[in-house]
């Protein structure tokens, strides 16, 4: 079980009205590489690190976990069968770039009042966690992370 | 013995599932409940399926509770957010029901008020975790609850949707926010589940977590062809269809269907149960029950 600490919004002070402007004027900035990169939702809690690059925020039921169960067996999402599922995308893209063992992660619960502020900047301000850059042995950490678990159990 | 008792004991268990109707009839359930009294260990309450609104599961539940029935409280998170559903499993708590199934949930577009706002607050991982946080005596707000409720906590899988790796590390997240036991989508390819069961118990995470498998009685070819072409991602094999297509009597072909699929299941290493879906035919479950040689439950 998760700790309630590592699940719950990391909450720090409340943005202030100068804040937001600031966040604003880095929002622009940020929008110019994130918006046609990676389609940003403005989540404002960004976890690009984790879902090897892809916005995860571009689910319709805006999941931050993995896929739901409706994924079709030609990797279709189940509400747009037109588009592949966000997540079948992350998946292939992390098995690609090897990044698998941060999908063992789980991702905490949104903080909805950082929608539509500046990520960078909250990140700087603590009230979401930092971006991972680089894995190292990446399938020895999948490893690590299925016999630690196991351990822990015994 | 309660479901939870049951597991923790290593007993072969069965569930049941029940989906409420459109209206505020209690008798209904009542109805339905009979065909599950003493024949499975529990039943679930689906909670609103399919995004069509129905008498709420935790109404529902506590029904069944008053006819003698365990209930499994299916919660989704397409309709509550945080507070709602933290309030909500407070409530369960107080009257009396033990069992809470975590899902996603679908989305509001396939149901009949498709124009609704979808929530999505948590998703079910995250709801798994906040049960567990609860049962250990904290709100998410980081309160501490004068008395905390002691939820048996449940959780879907879906072996048959892509990507299959992507499944069971699911299944690992599942397990560590604290799911007791998992329920499986409906089985209707043996082969990808026997591959993902063989996965499952290679990453040991069977010893870890109650796996039942889900089993589903059809009536018709008409109902296989409908869910491989509405559901999603459900996975039926062409053999099943051909062989209900070919069927003389379909019912009864349904239930031999359902009877060889539970008895291949209980063999296979890693099954810890059966999760039993007759949607639409709940007077079918003692007879499958009986000639698939299950147990009658205590």
């Amino acid at each position: 079980m998760p700790l309630l600490s590592e699940l719950a919004p990391l909450n720090s002070y409340p943005i202030t009205a100068g804040e937001r402007r600031f966040s604003r004027l880095l929002l622009f900035f940020e929008d110019v590489i994130k918006v046609p990169l990676f389609r940003c939702q403005h989540c404002g809690e960004c976890v690009l690190s984790s879902t090897a690059f892809i916005c995860s925020q571009n689910c319709p039921k805006r999941l931050r976990n993995g896929p739901c169960g409706g994924t079709g067996e030609d990797g279709s999402c189940e509400v747009f069968p037109d588009r592949k599922c966000v997540w079948y995308r992350i998946y292939f893209r992390s098995r690609l770039v090897h990044r698998i063992s941060l999908l063992y992660k789980i991702n905490r619960i949104h903080n909805w009042g950082l929608e539509g502020t500046s990520a960078w900047l909250n990140v700087f301000r603590k009230r979401t966690e930092a971006p991972i850059l680089f894995v190292r042995d990446d399938r020895r950490k999948v490893k690590d992370i299925l016999s630690d678990d196991a351990a822990k159990k015994d | 013995m309660t479901l939870r008792r049951k597991i923790e004991s290593n007993q072969f268990v069965v569930c049941g599932e029940i989906g409420p109707p459109q209206s505020c009839d209690p008798d209904d359930i009542r109805d339905k409940a009979k065909h599950f009294k003493g024949y499975v260990d529990a039943v679930n309450i689906t909670d609103n399926q399919t995004a069509i609104v129905r008498l709420s599961s935790i109404a529902s539940a506590k029904i069944l509770l008053d006819e003698g029935v365990e209930p499994i409280m299916q919660m989704t998170c397409r309709d509550r957010n945080r507070l709602a559903m933290q309030s909500d499993l407070l409530g369960a708590a107080a009257l009396g029901i033990r069992n809470v199934l975590c899902l996603t949930g679908d989305y509001q577009t396939f149901g009949d008020q498709p124009e609704a706002r979808g929530v999505f607050d948590l998703d079910s991982i995250q709801l798994i975790a906040a049960v567990a946080t609860m049962n250990s005596g904290f709100l998410l707000s980081g309160c501490e609850m004068k008395k905390a409720p002691e939820f048996f906590i449940g959780a879907a899988a879906n072996p048959f949707a892509e990507p299959f790796e992507m499944r069971l590390i699911r299944l690992h997240k599942k397990i560590i926010a604290g799911a007791h036991f998992i329920q499986t989508q409906p089985v209707f390819d043996l082969e990808v589940f026997t591959r993902w069961m063989e996965r499952v118990v290679e990453m040991g995470l069977h010893e870890r977590v109650a796996i039942l498998a889900g089993v589903m009685p059809v009536r018709s070819v008409k109902t296989l062809n409908w869910m491989k072409k509405r559901v999603p991602g459900m996975r039926i094999h062409d053999d099943y269809i051909n062989r209900m297509n070919g069927a003389r009597e379909p019912e009864e072909e349904g239930v031999a269907m359902a009877v060889e699929m539970i008895r291949t299941l209980k063999d296979m290493r890693g099954v810890r149960g059966i999760h039993l879906m007759p949607a639409m035919w709940e007077s079918i479950t003692p007879t499958i029950i009986r000639e698939a040689g299950l147990h009658i439950a205590q």
